[in-house]
Order: structure tokens, then sequence, then C-alpha cells
């Protein structure tokens, strides 16, 4: 990929009328070939979208997942792993609830569970679309446990599973694969050399490049720690703190063979960064690492944005990279 | 020994049952109902709540805290001083709170959970106690743009709360819960921590408690024993070195021992409770003990919740040394 790829990190807004579907899907109201299809059109909008904005290499938007964990757990539309169901309505936040997973039984790979979406989506483009999972320790953590007796033991039975899935992307022909683990800092003490075990236990010997998304939180306390998981490209959250990760990298240099996903717009704001902004982080960020090793991206998925304002974000992001590749004459 | 819980109830049940709270909440945002109607729903699931836990055998309860978004924000939002701020993920969970902005000196102005304790107590058939945010994990939890060290504004927010613990004791409730689970995450700043309780609560003529969950407080346990307080109540289910501190110390205050998982859905077995008390018996007498879940109950299905407190009272009641 060249100098300074943009991508996205994963989940894009759904539009009006796909949210009243799964509704309506929910509530037994429409089947699943309708819902299909209304997924399928959201889908094309968000392809078209990155297109025409002009990211490099895109990602299907996720408009078939609700909760990243939840999407393999038993949401309605999806292909649950074996072992694993939607418990009772839990509290996120505020006056919001969801179907939080619990594991019930011995974990089992039920079949493909993403390879169709992401087959559809590659199959609108010529540019590469990154097949999107969720790691075995964030599908744990935030998932109930009624079964294993422990949370290793449950993680090293969840790591074959995504593994699986991994290897069904793969021979559909993905290139690039993004395992999201934003739960790896909950018990960076405890649980930090088990995520790695397990990131080794899902990608090792695999052919496709892999990334990982580590969402925003204590980052410097698993940093340089991070670097051993056995993936080609970490993506953090650096808009939402300022930049301030570029201080624990100037201490402790990145590993030289990892590239950096670098967030630069906030997704938990409605504000739209300005150019210079962005251009500014990415001016910093480019003192500590030749432009080769950089992918561009927003702090996380944009889903909780509006459609205009996620537009308006990815914009911001293509052209600050168009500007900055100007200024050092990368074409 | 008695059997209690930490704090926080789920605010809503699951089907066939309706989520009241959650349906006027959203109504009182389409402004299809007033905050007046809105507050008497939460009477209301205060009163059930109240009921569910009397009915799982409980010795002492709380009110539940349907009324708290969350910890931080229910007990600041009334201070001079504060305003609410971002969405924030609170500490290792995937739940989120509101970050309490400090923006000026902070200062008491009103009771802010009388009114809440007095309902309950009325309408409890068991006695209730009162729940309070600890002036350090308020402190570490919000941002502050006014004290500038984190020592000066748990101290300012500790002789401030010190009226609202003085409010609920003359109010009547017999035991003052602190629940300030921070600083197991971060143990250096127990001499910020103890010195924030001691002015919080030294003196208070009413039982008083601290709580801490989510981790262990091993290496602070000799600093917690010091604190002018009746109970330390300590997570044993995420806190594994918890088991080994308590045999390690003098344990000479009562103990709320967490010893049910309030973030899981699995059901302890009775065997199970009955071992974790006999265990903790061998340093703490079972007549200091309180039995209680290692957190607030609030992020488990509310069936789950009660089903929990069932099991959890009725090991309590088989690890109970019969009365000679």
């Amino acid at each position: 990929m060249p100098a300074l790829t943009t991508n996205a990190v994963g989940s894009y807004p759904k539009p009006d009328y796909l949210a009243q579907a799964r509704t309506q899907f929910s509530q037994g109201k429409i089947d699943r070939a309708e819902l299909d299809k209304l997924e399928r059109k959201a889908t094309e909008y968000w392809i078209r979208s990155q297109e025409q904005i002009g990211l490099d290499v895109l990602v299907h938007g996720e408009m078939e997942r609700g909760d990243m964990v939840a999407y393999f757990a038993g949401e309605p539309g999806g292909n649950p792993i074996g072992g694993m169901k939607l418990g009772g309505l839990v509290r996120s936040y505020g006056n919001r609830y969801y179907h939080k997973p619990i594991i019930v039984d011995r974990l089992t790979w039920p079949g493909p569970m993403t390879v169709e979406m992401w087959r559809y989506a590659q199959s609108l483009t010529d540019r590469p679309v990154k097949g999107m999972l969720t790691g075995a320790y964030t599908m744990v953590e935030w998932s109930f446990d009624d079964y294993y007796p422990s949370r290793r033991d449950a993680v090293l039975d969840m790591a074959p599973i995504i593994r699986r899935e991994v290897e069904e992307l793969v021979k559909a022909g993905a290139k690039y694969i993004q395992i999201d683990e934003p739960a790896i800092h909950t018990r960076p003490n405890e649980d930090f050399d088990l995520a790695v075990e397990a990131m080794h236990l899902t990608v090792d010997g695999i052919d496709a490049e892999f990334h990982t998304h580590i969402c925003y939180g204590e980052v410097e306390k698993i940093y340089p720690d991070m670097l051993r998981l056995p993936v080609k490209q970490i993506h953090l959250a650096f808009m939402n703190t300022d930049f301030e990760y570029l201080k624990l990298i100037e201490q402790t240099p990145f590993d030289s063979g990892k590239d950096l996903g670098v967030g630069v717009t906030d997704i938990h704001t409605r504000f739209i960064e300005k150019v210079e902004d962005v251009k500014d982080g990415i001016r910093r960020t480019l003192k500590l690492f030749p432009p080769e090793r950089l992918w561009i991206y927003p702090d996380c998925g944009l889903k909780t944005r509006t459609t205009d304002e996620a537009e308006a974000k990815l914009q911001v992001m293509v052209d600050a990279v168009r500007d900055i590749k100007r200024e050092l004459e990368i074409e | 020994m008695q059997t209690t819980v930490v704090g926080n109830y789920p605010k809503i049940p699951n089907r066939p049952r309706p989520a009241r709270l959650r349906q006027a909440i959203n109504r009182r945002d389409r402004g299809e109902i007033t905050s007046e109607e809105l507050a008497r729903i939460e009477d209301e699931v205060t009163v059930e709540v109240i009921g569910e836990q009397v009915e799982a055998g409980l010795d002492i309860i709380t009110d539940g805290q349907v009324r708290w978004d969350d910890d931080q924000t229910y007990v600041t939002r009334r201070l001079g001083g504060v305003e609410i701020g971002s969405l924030e993920r609170y500490l290792d969970t995937n739940t989120y709170y509101r970050r309490p902005e400090v923006t000026g000196p902070v200062s008491w102005r009103e009771p802010i959970l009388v009114r809440d304790y007095r309902f309950a107590a009325e309408n409890s058939a068991k006695p209730v106690k009162a729940i309070i945010t600890g002036p350090y994990t308020l402190a570490a939890l919000s941002l502050d743009n006014h004290y500038g060290s984190r020592e000066k504004l748990a101290l300012a927010l500790a002789e401030e709360l010190r009226n609202e613990v003085q409010a609920l004791a003359e109010a009547g409730a017999p035991i003052i819960q602190v629940n300030d689970p921070v600083i197991v995450f971060n143990k250096d700043d127990i001499e910020i921590f103890s010195r924030a309780l001691t002015r919080m609560l030294n003196g208070v003529q009413v039982e008083t408690a601290v709580y801490t969950w989510f981790g262990s407080a091993a290496q602070i346990l000799p600093a917690l024993l010091d604190l002018p307080v009746a109970t330390i109540g300590l997570d044993f289910v995420s806190g594994r070195d918890n088991w080994e501190a308590v045999k390690s110390v003098r344990f000479d205050k009562k103990l709320g021992a967490g010893i049910v998982d309030g973030r899981n859905t699995r059901i302890e077995s009775l065997e199970q409770i009955e071992e974790s008390i006999r265990r903790l018996s061998e340093s703490v007498p079972p007549a200091d003990i309180y039995v209680n879940p290692s957190c607030g109950l609030e992020y488990l299905p509310r069936e789950t919740a009660f089903e929990k407190l069932k099991r959890m009272v009725e090991g309590a009641r088989r690890a109970q040394p019969v009365a000679a």
C-alpha cells in the first residue's frame, strides 16, 4: 500500500431505514431476505461514499452488526458462535441497555459468520476491503461466562474460532484483516500475556496482513507491551488524546517491523476537525515514523455519529493526507 | 453475620415484566411526561427494588440507587463548582459514566441523598443503609479544572461531603457506607485517600463503612484498618489477593465480604458460598462479617441479580454457626 494509506476503523452509522428494519426483523415483521436486502443497500452506500471521499482501503461498515461482540453471540440476523447466547438486558450507560452475551457451553465455530458480507462489499469495489473481526480476548471480556472455569480457558477456546473465521476470510480473498481488541487494556497486569497468546493462536502462520485496533483507554499501561502482539499494524486513537501517545513512542521506540495506524479524528465529538489540525497531528507523527509506516484513520468506528458527521470527518482526514503527501512529494 | 449488598441494583427487569423506568425516561426525554411524573415512577421502581432485596432475604438493603445515573454524577451534580461532562469508560468495564468537571471551589449547598434515604426507610421492612461515593474516587474520576492537584480536590470534596454524611446521620441512617473503589487501582495514593476519608467521617456518630471493588486491597489493607470506619468492604472475586491479605493482618474491624460475583451471571453454589464464609471466619469473627456481592449488581440482568442474592442468603444461613 502507498505511504499514508487512508482507511477506517470499522463501523459507520446505520441509515434510519436499516435501524427500523432491524427492529422489525427482531419482532418478526419482516423476513431475513428483506433485512438482507437493506443491509446490502446500506453497505453499498458506504462503499460508494468511501470511494468518493477517496479512502485507499475500505471497510464494509458493519451494517449487519449491532454490537461488535453481541453480533457473534446471537444478534438477530447473525450466525452465533456455538455456546454463546444473548442474555437479559444490561445497562450500558444512561438509558441505554443491551443484551449482553453469555457463554453457556463449550464454544464452537458455527460456520462462516462474516464472509458473505465481506464478499459482497468487495464485489462492489476494486479497492481492498478489510475483513473485520473481534479478538478472542475482547469477545470473552465483554461477555458473561457461565461455563468455563476461568477467563483463560474461555479465551483459549475462543481464539481457534476467530482463527477459523480468519481462514475463511482469507480463502474468500481478504488481504487485510483487522482483529479488534478494544478490551485489551482491561487488566494489563493480570491478562496481557493471555491476550497476546490468543492473538498468536488467531493469526500465526496465516497469509494475510493483520491489524489490530486498540480503543482509547489506558494505553500507557500496555505500551510498549502491545508491541508483542503478532500483527503488522496497531491502530490507536491519537486525536482523542491530542497525540499524547507520541510521548510514549518518543520514550520507547515503536517496533520497527510494525506499522502504526494513526487515529486523526475524534469520533466522540460532533465537531468536525480542521484540516490544518489533522495535518499538524500527522506531521508530529511523521517526526517519529517514515510515511510508509503510517496508515491514517479516524480514532475509532464512526457508528455513533450521523452520516453527515462521519463523512465530513473522513473527508477532512483524506484532504489532510492529500496535502501532506504533496508537501512530502509522495505519489 | 448479616447479609447485604454493595450498592446498586438493576434498574429494569426483563420480559414479560415491563421496563417501566426505561420507558419513563424515554417519555420524559420526548416531553411526554414531566420530571415530576418521572420522579414518581422512580419512587415506584425503588419500592419494587426494595421489595426484591427484602424478598431475597437480605438483612440490610439499599434503595438500589435506581435514581443514580452513575456513582459520580448523582453525588456531585448538586454540589457547587461541578458540572457534568463527557461520557467516559468506567474503570475496567464496558460501561460508561459522565465525568464531573470541577470548574470552581466545590461546595455542599443542600442535602443530596437524604430524601432518598427517608423514602427508602419508610418503604422497607429491613434496615436501609445510605450509600455515598467517596471523595477519593470522585476526585480521581473527575476532570479538575480548578484545584490543580488530586489531593486538594479530594480533601475539598471530603470537607463538603461531610455535611451530607451528617445530614444522613441526622435523618436516622443506621449505617453510612462510602463506596470508594478507585483506590485499589491507584494504591500509591493511599495517603490522600486516608486523609480524605478521615476528614469526611471522623467523629461521625453512626456506623460507617468504606467499600472497594474490582481489585485487591492487599498492600493497603493496614492503612484501611486505621481508618475511622467500622467496616472495610473488599472484593474477594476479582481481588484474589484479598484472601491472603485478611489472614496476614489483625483484622479488627467488620468485614464487608464480597464473595459473590457481581459482574458475572454464573450463580455460585451453596457449597462455594459456605466455604468462602468459613475461610474468612478464620480471620474475622463471624459476627463481624457482612456477606455481600463483590460490587453493585446493576450490570447483571435483574433476574440474575435476584437469584444471586437469594443463593447468597441461603449460603450464609448454612454457614451460620449454630447458636449454642
